[in-house]
């Protein structure tokens, strides 16, 4: 119902709703971790990596630290934005922040299913 | 009682300075406006602005002692000496006390700023419920005096692009005013990623407004608004493609 907000037609609501999304996303996902990780108790390391075996919890975390990044990326989109008055200054540092990120999703991958 | 004042005359200094006071105040003198009519009284070169002197107009807004306020409505014992008067911050200066402000009301205008219905104009007056009403109540007080939207840091980061707390508050005046029929267009008209999105909830705005109201709980209403309209439409296009089939 919210997704036609996050299209080119409404250029400030879609990252505005995007990382709002993307937090309560993140905030239902910790929540959802602590009750897990109460209920399973994983107490030894054997425990622990069947604990990250399972497809549907590996996918949840992977959806996490995507949120995590679109949220970090906003965030940092908007600084630049209050600061760095120079544009073409300011879309360099944001391909070197949107590089960083991606590279941490790359690893996040790796850990999970490498 | 001790002042230090932002001193400028731009056909005469090449840079600002602040400059102290000694004054000896009279016994009437209750309010921060009072205590600066006496500083002119020995300084008629110190420039300010005031007119109504009971918080109406909203003309002597100045930051005082680092927060912005009105002169008249601030009273002496409330504040620590030396009183630091300057003049409100992110509005170029035109002396002394007086800033341009110009740019807050092209903001101020760019929302328009006055009710749009294109109904014939009715015998007596458009009516509107006491519900209608009491949503205007928190809005309407707003007197324009520039304390928010000047020590708004989104404001000072992007002077031309971000309308500030009073022009969105008074934006989401006309929107919820029932008597108003343009509030798609007034929704459109703020769309932009820096003209309302810029808000990040730094809370100066309610800080600092000497009518007590709360900008940014009407800068949230209007993001609000734009989610609820955006379903209803979804809905209503839904219903007329249903009854197309």
């Amino acid at each position: 119902m919210l997704f036609e907000l996050l299209t080119k037609k409404y250029p400030g609501m879609r990252w505005w709703l995007t990382q709002r999304m993307t937090a309560v996303f993140m905030a239902v996902y910790l929540v959802l971790a602590l009750i897990f990780v109460v209920l399973k108790s994983p107490n030894d390391f054997v425990h622990w990596q069947q604990f990250w075996q399972l497809l549907w919890w590996q996918l949840l975390t992977f959806t996490f630290f995507t949120c995590l990044i679109i949220h970090a990326w906003l965030g940092i989109r908007d600084v630049m934005r209050d600061y760095v008055f120079n544009v073409t200054l300011r879309e360099w540092l944001q391909l070197v922040v949107e590089l960083v990120l991606m590279a941490y999703l790359v690893w996040l991958g790796i850990i999970l299913w490498g | 009682m001790k002042f230090s004042i932002y001193r400028f005359n731009p056909d005469v200094d090449k840079k600002p300075y602040m400059q102290d006071y000694d004054v000896a105040l009279h016994e009437e003198d209750h309010m921060l406006l009072d205590a600066l009519l006496r500083i002119k009284e020995l300084d008629d070169t110190l420039s300010l602005r005031k007119s109504c002197r009971e918080g109406v107009c909203g003309s002597d807004a100045m930051n005082i002692n680092g927060k912005n306020g009105l002169a008249c409505i601030t009273k002496l014992t409330d504040l620590e000496e030396p009183v630091v008067l300057r003049p409100m911050p992110g509005l170029p200066v035109i002396r002394d006390l007086v800033v341009d402000m110009t740019q807050f009301f092209e903001h101020y205008n760019s929302v328009k700023p006055y009710l749009i219905n294109d109904d014939p104009l009715p015998e007596t007056e458009r009516l509107q419920s006491p519900e209608d009403r009491a949503k205007l109540d928190g809005l309407y007080e707003c007197i324009l005096c520039g304390a928010c939207t000047t020590s708004c840091p989104s404001f000072w980061w992007n002077p031309d692009k971000f309308v500030g707390p009073s022009g969105l508050m008074q934006a989401y005046r006309f929107i919820v005013d029932s008597r108003d029929q343009a509030e798609t267009e007034r929704l459109e008209n703020l769309e932009d990623p820096y003209r309302l999105y810029r808000c990040h909830n730094i809370m100066n705005c309610v800080d600092v407004c000497p009518k007590k109201l709360n900008p940014n709980a009407a800068i949230a209403s209007i993001k609000d608004l734009k989610i609820v309209r955006a379903k209803e439409t979804k809905k209503h296009k839904k219903s007329i493609s249903i009854k197309a089939v």
